[in-house]
């Protein structure tokens, strides 16, 4: 259970980025978090694993508020919290391999790390996550070398590394194609409902909401505006989606759901 | 949709009418140069005309001073000038081409304010470029003349190879005595008999000097056995208080060369040489001997080449000892030169830009000015080129460096963060990751620039091959200076080549 409590970030620069958000997350969910760019929906998922300091209230997470964490404790917080990035976020020189591995790094002792040795069972580890993602013939390639979808699978693995009971998903298929974002959706469906992982995801487009949310909160200007059961996000137009998007609202169409019409006409 | 177009095009700006009417305008660029135009009202043209006519006059005025520099008055200056350097009447004819066109263009745009003529620019810069040809002394034709009579040290360089190699020189030397005069009381020195050595053997072996009376030396008829064939032989005397002299005949040196069976023969006439006054002997033995230099056993690398070689070594080290001080210097520094590192505060941002000036400058003063003051500190040598190479390499490096820092992608690095891993972690997995390509190519890059670099410096005195090529070029010796050449032309190629490769594998 994650519960966040009038949660406020402004930036140095006086940037207002959330402003007094809460809302609670139940164990099992895939809430999706919608909203334009800059309203507030990194700034939002950086804050729950500490990337990014809030600068008030509370991020319960079975009760231990993660916003007090310090040192050693956030850390400890932060294995248990995987998080998947927009674009991909991986040492693009170093292998496959070793990316994959530095979702253990949590769990290796610096000493270790500093050699480069991982354990038998993390190596056994990240090959079973490699495999499971479909990705273990690439394994000693270069990251920069795999295409986008495979490079956002590696991001997943490396996730999954951490044995994660939550997941944190920024935009994860912003810069994927249709089918390849339908496919990397799948995989954090699949984490979500047989490893019963909570995953929080922010997306741009109503079609992947309506497929693959249980639960959407909706942000503008670092506000909630919009919060919805996959009934409701079921039943949404396009003119409601709009209504919290502005006039930006896409159809990523050419998946399950698609509608093309939409989006042709969708930035209009 | 044309309507549209050119609505957007800037509609022709319709000038003020000029000031002073067309003739007037001309009449004041005739006598200023750029007045006319600014009457006219097109008052910056104006300007521009006026600043590049002084510049151009001046110019033509110091090269024809400079031309006939002792003659007076202007008419005497102008023709000895145009005697001297014939390029300097063209360079008149353009002058006054500009003067006219700049009155005929103050003229047009008083009279047409419609439109601006443009090609007086085009004039100016044709003079500008007549004044460089001269200035430049740019001459064409030494070029394809003198091209000939450089071809005989051109070649030496191109292919200096014969230098490369040498072999054992003997001397070959055999005497014959000659008693002068002929004596009366004993018998002159036996002839030499002839056996397997080297000999010379003359028909007589006495006779008289030629001398200053026009009496002519005895005519001896010198036979040599056994010699080297086909190899020179020198012909020289030795007088009785051994002063050696080559023997000359006809206003030439007599140089004898053995047929196949390593036989010559010539007719010497006895030389002409004063006896000293205390001469009171009644004879004297003279020695008639002759000398051949001739290469014997195997061929080996000559000095010259080992030296080229030990150099060349030499000069690679100074390049590898420069680069490794200068990463060792250049990686702290590089760390205090990075803008997103040293931007968290107003202090470390002035140490940053105190850094990065220091650096800017110790960069813009040429490893070979720092080779001159190294020199100065330390002495002629490789260490004045190593120290110079690594100030140098410290401001490249460190620049190049920094901008490697600077532009590290921070997604790895929250990604990393993200993981629970702790600041060395993060520092091992997602800084170093993304830094060691870069840093690994700038360093090849760099160790490739000191060892080229490192060729020259030696020519103001830091070691290496440059010091050696310099000196060979002082001396005329083409060949030797040839081999240096051509040693650094295969060091920096096979550098080159090498540095792709380690390039290509990190990057």
């Amino acid at each position: 259970m994650l519960e966040i409590r009038n949660l406020t970030k402004v930036y140095d620069d006086g940037t207002v980025a959330l402003k007094n958000v809460s809302f609670s997350v139940t164990d099992g969910e895939f809430l999706v978090v919608i909203g334009l760019s800059g309203s507030g929906k990194s700034t939002l998922l950086r804050c729950i694993n500490r990337l990014i300091d809030p600068t008030e209230g509370e991020i319960l997470w079975d009760g231990v508020d993660l916003a007090q964490l310090k040192g050693e404790e956030l850390r400890k917080a932060r294995r248990k919290i995987g998080m998947i990035f927009q674009h991909f976020n991986l040492v693009k020189r170093s292998q496959v391999l070793t990316n994959v591995l530095a979702g253990r790094l949590g769990y290796t002792s610096t000493r270790r790390s500093l050699v480069g040795r991982f354990s038998k069972k993390d190596k056994a580890k990240a090959w079973a996550a490699m495999e499971r993602l479909g990705i273990e013939d690439q394994a000693l390639k270069r990251a920069d070398e795999l295409s986008g979808g495979q490079q956002q699978r590696v991001g997943v693995a490396r996730a999954l590394m951490q044995e994660p009971s939550m997941i944190l998903a920024d935009e994860p298929v912003a810069s994927l194609d249709p089918v390849l974002a339908h496919s990397i959706l799948q995989y954090l469906e699949m984490l979500n409902q047989e490893d019963k992982m909570t995953v929080i995801c922010s997306l741009h487009y109503l079609d992947l909401v309506q497929r693959y949310s249980t639960r959407v909160i909706g942000l503008r200007d670092g506000e909630i505006v919009y919060e919805g059961s996959r009934a409701d996000i079921q039943a949404m137009s396009d003119d409601e989606f709009k209504e919290i998007y502005g006039e930006e609202a896409e159809r990523v169409g050419g998946g399950l759901e698609g509608d093309l019409q939409v989006e042709e006409g969708g930035a209009a | 949709m044309n309507n549209k177009l050119n609505l957007n095009h800037t509609p022709e700006e319709i000038r003020k009418p000029s000031w002073v009417p067309a003739p007037i305008a001309a009449l004041f660029s005739l006598i200023v140069p750029g007045l006319g135009q600014i009457f006219a009202r097109s008052i910056r043209r104006g300007i521009l005309i006026i600043f590049s006519y002084a510049t151009i006059a001046g110019l033509t005025i110091w090269r024809f001073i400079l031309a006939a520099p002792r003659d007076e008055g202007i008419v005497n200056i102008v023709k000895k000038s145009w005697h001297l350097d014939p390029f300097l009447i063209i360079i008149t004819i353009l002058f006054v081409l500009l003067h006219l066109w700049i009155v005929y263009d103050a003229y047009m745009l008083a009279r047409h304010r419609d439109r601006t003529p443009v090609s007086v620019f085009f004039i100016i810069l044709v003079v500008f470029f007549a004044l460089g040809w001269q200035i430049g002394q740019i001459n064409l034709v030494n070029l394809v003349t003198q091209a000939d009579e450089a071809l005989p040290a051109l070649g030496r360089v191109a292919w200096p190879w014969e230098k490369a190699i040498d072999f054992d020189e003997d001397e070959i030397r055999a005497i014959a005595d000659i008693e002068v005069p002929c004596p009366e009381d004993h018998d002159p020195p036996p002839v030499n008999e002839v056996g397997s050595d080297p000999v010379i053997v003359t028909d007589v072996t006495c006779g008289i000097l030629k001398d200053q009376d026009g009496t002519l030396g005895t005519i001896l008829h010198l036979e040599g056995f056994n010699f080297i064939p086909g190899v020179e032989v020198d012909v020289k005397w030795a007088d009785p208080i051994n002063n050696e002299f080559r023997q000359r005949q006809g206003g030439e040196y007599v140089v004898l060369i053995p047929d196949e069976n390593g036989y010559f023969e010539f007719d010497i006439e006895m030389p002409y040489r004063l006896l000293p006054p205390s001469a009171t002997e009644d004879t004297y033995i003279w020695e008639l001997f002759v000398l051949q230099v001739a290469a014997v056993g195997d061929a080996h690398l000559s000095k010259d080449f080992k030296l080229v070689v030990e150099k060349m070594i030499e000069t690679i080290f100074i390049g590898m000892m420069a680069t490794f001080f200068g990463v060792i210097f250049a990686l702290p520094v590089s760390f205090f030169a990075a803008r997103n590192l040293m931007s968290a505060s107003p202090v470390t941002l002035v140490i940053y830009y105190l850094v990065r000036g220091v650096l800017n400058i110790i960069r813009s003063i040429e490893p070979l000015i720092w080779a001159i003051i190294a020199v100065i500190v330390v002495g002629l040598g490789p260490f004045a080129g190593i120290l110079a190479l690594v100030f140098h390499s410290i401001a490249a490096l460190g620049k190049l460096y920094s901008e490697a820092i600077e532009s590290i992608d921070p997604g790895p690095i929250e990604a990393i963060q993200a993981t629970g891993a702790n600041w060395v972690q993060v520092v091992i997995y997602a800084v170093i990751p993304q830094i060691i390509p870069p840093f690994v190519s700038f360093t090849i890059y760099r160790w490739d620039i000191n060892i080229r670099m490192s060729t020259i410096i030696g020519f103001v005195g830091g070691g290496g091959i440059g010091f050696l090529l310099a000196q060979y070029i002082r001396l005329l010796d083409y060949r030797s200076a040839g081999m240096a050449v051509w040693f650094i032309a295969i060091t920096v190629a096979i550098l080159d080549y090498v540095s792709a490769e380690i390039r290509a594998r990190f990057v």
